[in-house]
């Protein structure tokens, strides 16, 4: 592959430790790596660099994730990843809400990473819009609004139908609880997470195998829903 | 009031003297007499005898206005008068005496009784000093301040309403406590002080000083206060002795179990921080080592051995993490009402890899209300249960996930088919750093039940253990269904 085809990652993290053993993974894996140690670098590295993806940290010493996040959807759609730590949940789903397209928490395997970094930028290259989604039995048609499992359709309710949809178009991606309860239910909905519980359990019932172990719909916990890709 | 009654008496007789003689209106004067000495005391009683006899002889006996007596019979009257009235006086300030002794008596035992009465429910020494303010300033009416000796020095014991000392009362404080004996208001030493001070003693030792203030202007205390205070104070001091002692033996208690816990935390830690890395280096210095040839399914299992134990060694300080956490009072709870079913899949997704083939039944009762809990602790507790469940069970043994309301609150059941748990343990497992002791293969830190309960705990919930009668241990989490919220 020639160089000007390669993906440029942007690396933000304040530990050399970490971006040490992520600039050979990612080289290795065809991408093109720079670094940034602060926000603010990372603010302008994103402007001069051009990345095809960020890898942000939490954890940095200037300037919180959310703000960082914030000040880059102020001019760009960048795919933007996560790495947090455990005590940072509330910094991590704020950073999602504020437009950070996934997380994922330290520490990690590095096939989680590529897997999700590919998923990522797939999105990004073509936006899914396709009429039909298929993920192993489940077909979802958004034309004719038909679910079916194994060739059976599945009865949903209208509003079960949304929230599939609302996965199914962001497949691979986490979705906050924020995201899908403004996304389905509308603005103003945003701290009804009850509402989100209960359709995603009916959902689950009637999709899933085993709703004990589901499949599909994969709960973040205390995060959010990820349809799995 | 001698001369008042005795005027009374003689007014009377005055008028009575025409209908009755003289040596009848005598009783009248007996009378005052024995008034005076019922309700004014001996003094009193004498005077108005004497009184009685002067104006009984003016007044009454002919001639009247005049101490002149006409019949020598009225001489005999007048002395019996005065002898009845000295007797009868004397009698009555004997009594009184008594009555008054027996007054004093029972104050004393009934101020001696409240104060034992309180010392005996007081356990701390806070609440004793306390007891022993309000018990000896209601009794004596005065304001009461204590000073504990606490390594060797004086100190103020604080108290909500402290007023300040001034100089010369903190100096009669270290004379009582440095010789021992009462100074104070009224007493030899430092008799101008504004107040009275004693000390704080048992026949073994000194444990510090009291002192009462009058609560407006400085007032000594009588002979029977001072007896009093002595008896109170003789009565704090044992029960400040006693708690003193206690708490020596609960200080050394606590020292030797915090050393125990460091001991054991020093061990736990250092075996189960070590046994991966020293995993870990291994593998990596093996792998890295040109020399040893390794075949492609060698290295795949030395680096899965590296993955695994550096997994546990995340879950090790997550779990020193939490408990540090729970501890500090940091952890914080965001309960909301959630789909157990959820909880339970999701805690069996975190657990992933880690279930290998075992066989996981899920039995969710059928609409079972949702938990008000907080989803990714709950998660946590149960991954570390279950995680438990795997460890201490045959790698073929089923684990069963039970979920069901029961009286207002959602259960949670984690059973497995393993060794059990010995009785004797059901409750220590709970402890932290504390393992069942049979499989020493298993390892552990034995934090994961001591921070599942604390998380519970913080929900309102409640966690224990039990056997399964066919065998195997069970672990039951309850917390509060939704609508009970």
């Amino acid at each position: 592959m020639e160089k000007k085809d390669k993906l440029r990652v942007l690396v933000v993290d304040d530990e050399r430790a970490i971006r040490r053993f992520l600039r050979p993974v990612l080289e290795a894996h065809q991408y093109t790596v720079m670094e940034a140690e602060t926000g603010a670098a990372a603010l302008t590295a994103a402007a001069t660099g051009h990345p095809d993806l960020i890898i942000l940290d939490l954890g940095l010493p200037d300037m919180e994730g959310t703000e960082v996040t914030r000040r880059l959807r102020e001019w760009t759609t960048v795919p933007i990843f996560i790495l947090s730590v455990r005590e940072q949940e509330n910094d991590k789903i704020a950073a999602l809400d504020a437009g950070a397209d996934d997380y994922l928490t330290k520490p990690f395997g590095m096939g989680e990473l590529l897997a999700r970094l590919r998923v990522a930028l797939r999105r990004r290259v073509q936006p899914d819009a396709r009429a039909r989604f298929e993920v192993g039995a489940l077909v979802v048609d958004f034309a004719r609004r038909l679910v079916t499992l194994d060739q059976h359709e599945v009865a949903l309710t209208p509003t079960e139908y949304d929230l599939l949809r609302v996965l199914v178009q962001n497949a691979g991606k986490v979705l906050t609880h924020h995201q899908l309860l403004r996304q389905v239910w509308g603005p103003g909905y945003e701290n009804e997470l009850h509402l989100l519980r209960v359709n995603v359990s009916n959902l689950r019932h009637k999709i899933e195998t085993n709703p004990s172990r589901p499949h599909y719909i994969v709960t973040e916990p205390g995060v959010g829903y990820r349809l799995r890709a | 009031m001698s001369l008042e009654l005795v005027a009374t008496g003689t007014g009377l007789s005055v008028f009575l003297k025409q209908y009755l003689s003289p040596t009848n209106l005598v009783m009248i004067y007996l009378l005052t007499v024995v008034i005076a000495a019922g309700y004014l005391g001996r003094g009193p009683a004498i005077l108005t005898s004497l009184l009685g006899v002067l104006s009984f002889d003016f007044f009454i006996i002919p001639p009247a206005m005049s101490v002149a007596v006409a019949d020598t019979e009225y001489v005999l009257t007048f002395i019996s008068l005065l002898a009845v009235g000295l007797l009868i006086s004397t009698l009555m300030a004997q009594q009184r005496e008594q009555l008054e002794a027996i007054r004093l008596y029972e104050g004393e035992t009934s101020a001696l009784y409240a104060l034992s009465r309180d010392l005996a429910v007081a356990e701390e020494i806070a609440a004793i000093v306390l007891a022993i303010v309000t018990n000896v300033g209601h009794t004596l009416a005065r304001d009461v301040v204590v000073f504990l000796a606490e390594d060797g020095a004086l100190r103020r014991f604080p108290l909500d309403d402290t007023v300040p000392l001034d100089v010369q009362e903190r100096a009669v404080v270290e004379w009582v406590w440095t010789t021992r004996r009462p100074a104070g208001l009224g007493a030899e030493q430092y008799g101008d002080a504004p107040g009275y001070y004693v000390p704080l003693k048992t026949a073994q030792r000194a444990l510090g000083v009291l002192g009462v203030r009058s609560r407006e202007e400085p007032e000594a205390l009588t002979a029977p206060q001072r007896r009093l205070l002595e008896a109170l104070v003789g009565q704090a001091a044992l029960a400040l002795e006693r708690a003193q002692l206690a708490e020596i033996t609960r200080r050394a208690q606590l020292l030797e179990a915090t050393e125990k816990l460091q001991a054991a935390l020093l061990n736990s830690i250092s075996h189960d921080l070590r046994t991966p890395l020293v995993t870990i280096t291994g593998a990596l210095t093996t792998l890295d080592d040109a020399e040893t040839a390794l075949n492609a399914q060698a290295r795949r299992a030395l680096i899965g051995t590296a993955r695994e134990e550096a997994e546990r060694l995340n879950r090790l300080v997550e779990n020193l993490l939490d408990m540090t956490r729970l501890e500090a009072g940091a952890l914080r709870i965001r309960q909301a009402p959630e789909d157990v079913q959820d909880v339970i899949g999701s805690a069996l997704e975190e657990l992933g890899p880690r279930l290998g083939q075992r066989p996981i039944r899920v039995d969710i009762a059928a609409n079972l209300p949702f938990a008000v809990l907080d989803f990714v602790l709950i998660v946590h507790v149960l991954v570390n249960i279950m995680d438990n469940a795997l460890k201490y069970s045959a790698p073929g043994a089923p684990i069963t996930v039970q979920a069901r309301a029961v009286a207002g609150e959602v259960e949670i059941r984690v059973i497995d088919q393993g060794i059990g748990i010995p009785p004797e343990d059901l409750l220590r497992i709970f402890d932290k750093f504390y393992r069942v002791q049979r499989p020493t293969h298993v390892s552990g830190t034995g934090l994961g039940l001591a921070i599942s309960k604390g998380i519970v705990e913080a929900h309102g919930g409640r966690i224990w253990a039990e056997n399964a009668p066919e065998g195997g241990a069970v672990i039951v989490l309850r917390l509060p269904q939704e609508h009970t919220l």
